[in-house]
This record gives C-alpha cells, structure tokens and sequence, in this order.
C-alpha cells in the first residue's frame, strides 16, 4: 500500500511520526545511495557507513526539506557531503584514472579476476571495474546522471557546483570510461559496443 | 575529433537547438565516419543506461530505522521530561523553604538591642591576606575562568552544528 506512496507523502507522514513511511523512503532510496557512497569509499562498509550516516541526517532535517526540489536531489547532496567529510576525515586515496600506478594496479586486478570463472566477464562487472577508477566526483555524475534520473542542473544542485562544471565533467568522464574499457578489454570491448 | 565527440554526446543526451539537431542528424546520415561514431556513442550510453546499481546488506533499513529508533530514545530523556514537572517541583521547594524561613524567623525571639554575636574562641575568620589563602583564591578564579571558556566552547559548538544541519 505504502509504496505507491510518492516520496513527499511517505515524508509528510514520517513529519507526523510514522516511521514505517521513513522505512519505506529507506527502502526506496538505499540502493542508489549505497551506490552513490561506494563511487566515494570505494570499501563497501565504509559505503555502508556512509549511507547510513546521510539516512540518519536526513531524517534529523526532513523538517527543513521545504520540497523545492525532488527528495532524491536533496538526499544526493547529503550523500555528497557526508561521503566528502568522510573521505577527508579517512584520507581515502583518490588517485585519478591517469596515474600511472592506478593502471599498474587495475592490471593486477584484471588478471586477477581471469583466474575467477568466466561468469565475472560480463558487461556490468568490467563497466562496474572502469568505473571505480575514475575519480570519485566523476564517478558520482556518471551515477547520478545514468541512474539517479538526475537532470545536469539537478546534479550541479546536489554536487554544489555549476551545470557548465558538471557538463564538462560528464563528457570527461564519459570518454575516460571508454578509454579504460578499451585498454582493459582489448576483446570484450567489441562485445560491449 | 573530441569537438565532434562533444557534439554527439549533445545529441544523444537532447542537449542540443532544434537546429543544432538537424545538423546533426543528416551529417550522421551523410558521413559514414561520422555516423559509426554515432553508433559507437549510443551504443556506450546504452551500456552506461544498463549498469547496475549495488545491493546494500539485506539489514540496511533495520539498521537504519534502529539507529534513528536509538537515537530518539535518547533524546527524549532530555527533551520529554514535562517542563512543568521541572517547575512544579520548583515551586514546590521554593515554597517548603519560603515557608520554613517564616516559621523560623517567626519563632526567633528578637531582642530590643540587636543581635548579641559571639563568637566561640575555636572559630576564627579567613587571613584574606596570607599568601596560602591568595593561591586558593587565584586558583578559584582560574578554574572558573576555564570552566566559563570551556561552557562558552561548548556552546558555541553546538551553535554552529545546529547551523550546519539547518544547512543540509
């Protein structure tokens, strides 16, 4: 019954004191920010953590969510900061997909995985591989952009930077994946394009 | 190449002027290059489309609910204690120890000339000026100084963490 509710009845009935709603709005939202929290702590406890963290803040603040904005927006820029105030706090290394040790590291990581049964070659796990080694910010946008059914204004509002900014970042981001996946899967990468 | 690039992207995104789109569309029809770059595009952004979102642990939104559960609980030891219970018992004392006061003074037998103090040869008053009593007394003032910073601090933490939820 409950989730055919939109997300501005499930907070109107949380600000009433119904947690059940919140539950739901739990629910509805966790996956794509436990996602959106792993693009930034790269450890899924850490992401965990994270995500957790941002259910809990926006509990405390669904008062001060005058519904400007969609729910997700608003929910997504508490992802970011949490995920930013955590990555300063642990010192998480954010190295960019250019450096040089980064590849060393993700051919590691591939020939690793060639040991593993051919059921991990599949087009999500070497997209999902290409992904984490992108630079945290970039990750966030390509997430919030193909899933999080976010506008490019949506996503400078919950990133807190300009559309042109976002914009950039995107193409940017976009082409740094396919070159990885070119360079990662000389073959598989005729199968995915 | 990368400007064309950026054009396509444009295109396959609807970021693009009507015009804009005409343009596009019969160069991708006319140039053969053009048009697999197209297609190599479209088909990167269907994968992008496809990707899958992670699975957070099966007791995420218990975790979550008994988190806030936890943290409600706590709260209202503070904030649920009634104030007017808080100001019941004042008065309460208040007026125990109003009323004792009347009682006592009421039965003191007061004489025509004042009050006859004496004071018993054991007791003697503090030497302000002994060097002993001036280190207590500086220490009494530092430890209050410190203790009033230490309350300023406090409060002015939890008047700028308040603000920064206002904020989110």
């Amino acid at each position: 019954m409950q989730s055919k509710l939109s997300d501005a009845e499930l907070i109107e009935q949380t600000l009433t004191g119904n947690q059940a709603a919140y539950a739901e709005l739990v629910k509805r939202h966790q996956r794509f920010v436990f996602t959106l929290a792993l693009r930034y702590a790269k450890v899924r406890e850490d992401a965990e953590e994270i995500a957790q963290d941002c259910f809990i803040k926006a509990y405390r603040s669904l008062a001060a969510f005058k519904g400007q904005s969609k729910f997700s927006t608003w929910l997504y820029s508490i992802v970011y900061t949490t995920a930013m105030t955590s990555l300063r706090k642990k010192r998480v290394d954010t190295e960019s997909i250019d450096d040089e040790n980064n590849f060393i590291q993700i051919e590691n990581q591939a020939s690793a995985y060639d040991v593993n049964s051919a059921e991990n070659r599949s087009r999500s796990f070497y997209l999902e591989q290409a992904i984490a080694q992108l630079l945290p910010d970039d990750a966030a946008i390509i997430t919030l952009f193909y899933k999080g059914e976010q506008s490019l204004e949506e996503i400078a509002q919950a990133m807190g930077m300009e559309t042109n900014t976002v914009k950039v970042k995107l193409f940017r981001a976009r082409q740094r994946l396919k070159e990885r996946l070119e360079r990662n899967l000389k073959h598989e990468v005729k199968e995915l394009i | 190449m990368n400007n064309l690039e950026e054009k396509l992207w444009n295109y396959i995104d609807g970021n693009c002027t009507p015009e804009e789109q005409n343009a596009i569309s019969s160069l991708i029809e006319k140039d053969a290059v053009v048009g697999a770059k197209y297609r190599e595009l479209l088909s990167l952004h269907s994968a992008f489309a496809q990707m899958d979102l992670e699975e957070p642990p099966m007791a995420f939104t218990y975790n979550v609910m008994e988190a806030i559960r936890t943290e409600n609980a706590q709260v209202p030891l503070k904030a649920a204690v009634n104030k007017r219970i808080i100001r019941g018992i004042a008065i309460f004392f208040t007026i125990t120890i109003a009323t004792l006061l009347v009682l006592v003074f009421a039965s003191v037998k007061w004489p025509a000339q004042g009050l006859p103090v004496s004071l018993t040869a054991h007791f003697k008053m503090p030497d302000i000026n002994s060097s002993q009593t001036k280190v207590i007394v500086q220490a009494f003032v530092f430890f209050d100084v410190m203790l009033g910073l230490y309350l300023f601090d406090a409060y002015l933490r939890r008047k700028r963490d308040a603000k920064d939820t206002k904020m989110l």
